[in-house]
């Protein structure tokens, strides 16, 4: 924990994107009682700057960071938080704030270190905002969370179904929708009500499934999976070629499974993970190991793996997963993302990808795979898509 | 009939290997450990690992690998936490299952300390010893046996740096972990050239563990990584008594990058260079690099030497 302040008031209170989660950290960053400044929406200009001023191989999420945090300083923040998660994010705070330092910005960091816990956090709240209580804090967060799990079921429902929308962008619309009236949502009934009035309305949505429909899951490093600029809008691509696509880590998610439950969730990783897997991995690794062993028990066609280049738990599952697939046959394609990952190559490796898996379905069990497997094959996956 | 434990010359070897060594003899169980990292080894371990894996754990893989037909087992720690508030590199906790995975056809021995989770590694190197010698009165003798002569190994050491800092000519620090350091492969060579070129390497292995935690929370507060913490305590603890320091990374560790990133920006006025390693890299190049910096650090003292004449 750690916490300095900006030399003077009023404060103006900036944190990094991450999906479309600024709408609940939104919610909870009113309870400081400051001017919110969300960075402006990323462009590839977020990840030059970020870059730019990053040591070099750090990973990813890191640079898309500071990105924002330079973006929000140029705009008139003067007040950062930085969160906790991952296997580094932990450390980042320290190095973006002796950065910004030395660059010549003038503001105030609030660092959050340990868990996902309010208590761990109040006292550096109540230093921005002296006036905020445990109450209010408590029904904030409660308030938060509710928000968090109206969006990730919503977008659970898009993922699993914008690809087979009869009229092309239609799930955007209502999605985008949604998202405006969640942001002004500020108690439990309403955000209740609008997420089951907009499932409601994506369910009206006319859709064609078709019988051979590949079922695609997602697995790997939680800041590549959840802010889609990042790993360059990978499911509406996947969704595009006509794939349900799955995903298991989102906030909602996170949040349920840290704390105390945190060892059992990954002891019962382990135990479901096929004996690839018998000590936790670091940071998300176990999760992305055992969660690709379960959707091959369940029948999925393949999965992707994403991850930030060099990101190390996500390198020691890649281990496990590499044999797996090579045990099973079992189709997953890995993709590493860095400053210079391109676009074009990405969309060529879905291609090839899903091209592969409709082979697979039509004619199980023969030379369909070989084919794939030279993707699969260690070694043949590059670290730029 | 014998049972042979084979230690790959790796990772945590370079800071181990006397309690180890100790405690497998005690139990009379002869120990195999891989030859110097070469070229082969390194081929080896590329071969077996993930594209993006570390130099130091691909090297690893590649020893793991040359004692393949050598030894009964293998044994491979697995280390989460030392302490509370703090974790090892991620590597670490995933050397078990990742070896295990990429390399085929092996027997591991694995112990696991997680001191945060109360798993401490005197039960669990004890667990490992019951494997040979059922007896677990002289098992446990054997470990604090063991344990106390890494101790004393490495109060050795630390005292045969400060020897070194007492010596009078040009001095260098090496910021870099034990694997890398002392590593035939990686650090040796530049071990070995400032050597030759009159420089006096200083380590930053150092062992008063309680006291590198204090040190290191001068230059960082946030840090929690374990055997950065140790570098950065050496880094406290020698950068006055040094003059120059050179911060040895291996492509592509996030935990070194960090750190190095901000050691650069914090400790202002001995002159420091970074040295990042990789798979790839040329002699060549590091001995230019190593060359202009002793040059840089000459020219500094002769200025200096100059004003305080005048
Ligand atoms: S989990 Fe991966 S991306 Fe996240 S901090 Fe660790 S290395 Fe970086």
């Amino acid at each position: 924990m750690s916490t300095q302040l900006p030399a003077s008031r009023p404060f103006k209170v900036s944190f990094p994107h991450m999906g479309n989660y600024s709408i609940p950290v939104r919610l909870l960053a009113e309870q400081l009682e400051c001017e919110i400044v969300l960075p402006p929406k990323m462009t590839r200009r977020t990840l030059e700057v970020g870059a730019r001023h990053s040591p070099e191989f750090v990973c990813i999420p890191f640079k898309y960071n500071l990105g924002n945090y330079i973006e929000a300083l140029e705009k008139g923040a003067n007040l950062l938080i930085q969160a906790g998660g991952g296997c580094r994010f932990g450390y980042y705070g320290e190095v973006q704030e002796a950065i910004l330092r030395d660059l010549g910005y003038d503001f105030g960091m609030v660092r959050l270190l340990g868990g996902w816990k309010l208590r761990d956090h109040i006292g550096d709240f109540k230093r921005v905002n002296p006036r905020l209580t445990m109450l209010r804090a408590l029904k904030a967060y409660k308030l938060a969370l509710r928000q968090t799990q109206a969006l990730d079921r919503i977008e659970d429902y898009v993922r699993r179904n914008a690809g087979f929308e009869v009229q092309d962008g239609a799930f955007e619309e209502v999605h985008e929708a949604f998202l405006g009236e969640l942001d002004t949502a500020r108690d439990m009934r309403t955000m209740a009500e609008i997420e089951s009035r907009y499932l409601g309305e994506l369910e009206a949505i006319p859709t064609e499934r078709p019988d051979d429909l590949l079922r695609i899951g997602i697995v790997g490093e939680l800041y590549v999976l959840m802010e889609p600029f990042s790993n360059l809008f990978v499911e509406k691509e996947l969704a595009k070629r006509g794939v349900e696509v799955h995903r298991f880590v989102t906030v909602s998610n996170m949040v349920e499974h840290s704390g105390r439950k945190h060892t059992a969730h990954l002891d019962e990783l382990i135990a479901k993970s096929g004996d690839y897997v018998r000590y936790h991995l670091g940071a998300d690794g176990t999760e992305s190991v055992s969660m690709t062993y379960q959707l091959m028990q369940q029948g999925f066609d393949g999965v992707l793996h994403l991850k930030p280049f060099g990101c190390m738990p996500e390198v020691n599952a890649m281990a496990s997963l590499q044999r797996l697939s090579r045990e099973h046959t079992f189709p997953i394609l890995f993709i590493s993302y860095d400053a210079q990952t391109s676009e074009t190559g990405l969309k060529t490796r879905l291609d090839a990808f899903c091209d592969m898996l409709r082979m697979r379905k039509q004619r199980p069990g023969d030379a369909a795979m070989a084919d794939g497997a030279e993707t699969l094959a260690p070694g043949a996956e590059r670290s730029t898509a | 009939m014998h049972a042979t434990v084979g230690l790959p010359r790796s990772l945590l070897f370079h800071k181990y290997h006397v309690l180890w060594e100790t405690f497998f003899g005690a139990l009379d169980v002869e120990t195999v450990t891989s030859p110097q990292s070469n070229r082969a080894i390194l081929a080896r371990g590329i071969e077996l690992a993930v594209d993006e894996t570390c130099v130091p754990v691909k090297l690893f893989l590649g020893h793991v690998d040359a004692l393949r037909d050598k030894a009964d087992y293998i044994l491979v720690p697995r280390i989460v936490t030392l302490a509370k508030d703090e974790t090892a590199c991620v590597k670490f906790l995933g050397a078990y299952d990742v070896a295990r995975n990429s390399v085929p056809g092996i027997r591991l021995l694995e112990y696991n300390v997680d001191v945060k989770n109360g798993i401490r590694q005197r039960p669990e190197l004890c667990r490992v010893g019951e494997t040979f010698e059922p007896n677990r009165r002289k098992v446990r003798r054997a470990y604090d046996h063991a344990a106390s002569e890494h101790l004393r190994y490495t109060a050795r050491l630390d005292e045969q740096q400060e020897e070194v800092l007492a010596r009078p000519g040009m001095k260098v620090l090496v910021v870099g972990h034990a694997y890398n350091l002392y590593d035939e492969m990686l650090g040796k060579p530049i071990v070995d050239f400032l050597g030759k070129n009159g420089v006096e390497v200083v380590s930053s292995e150092f062992h008063d563990t309680a006291k590198a935690r204090t040190l290191a929370k001068l230059v960082s507060k946030d840090i929690p990584w374990t055997y950065n913490k140790e570098l950065l305590g050496a880094l406290e603890s020698y950068r006055e008594r040094v003059d120059g320091i050179i911060f040895l990374v291996t492509f592509p560790c996030g935990p070194d990058s960090l750190m190095t990133e901000l050691c650069m920006r914090r400790v202002k006025g001995t002159p420091s260079i970074m040295l990042v390693l990789d798979e790839l890299q040329s002699e060549a190049g590091l001995r230019t690099r190593l060359e202009s910096f002793i040059d840089l650090i000459e020219a500094g003292k002769r200025r200096a030497a100059v004003d305080g004449a005048r």
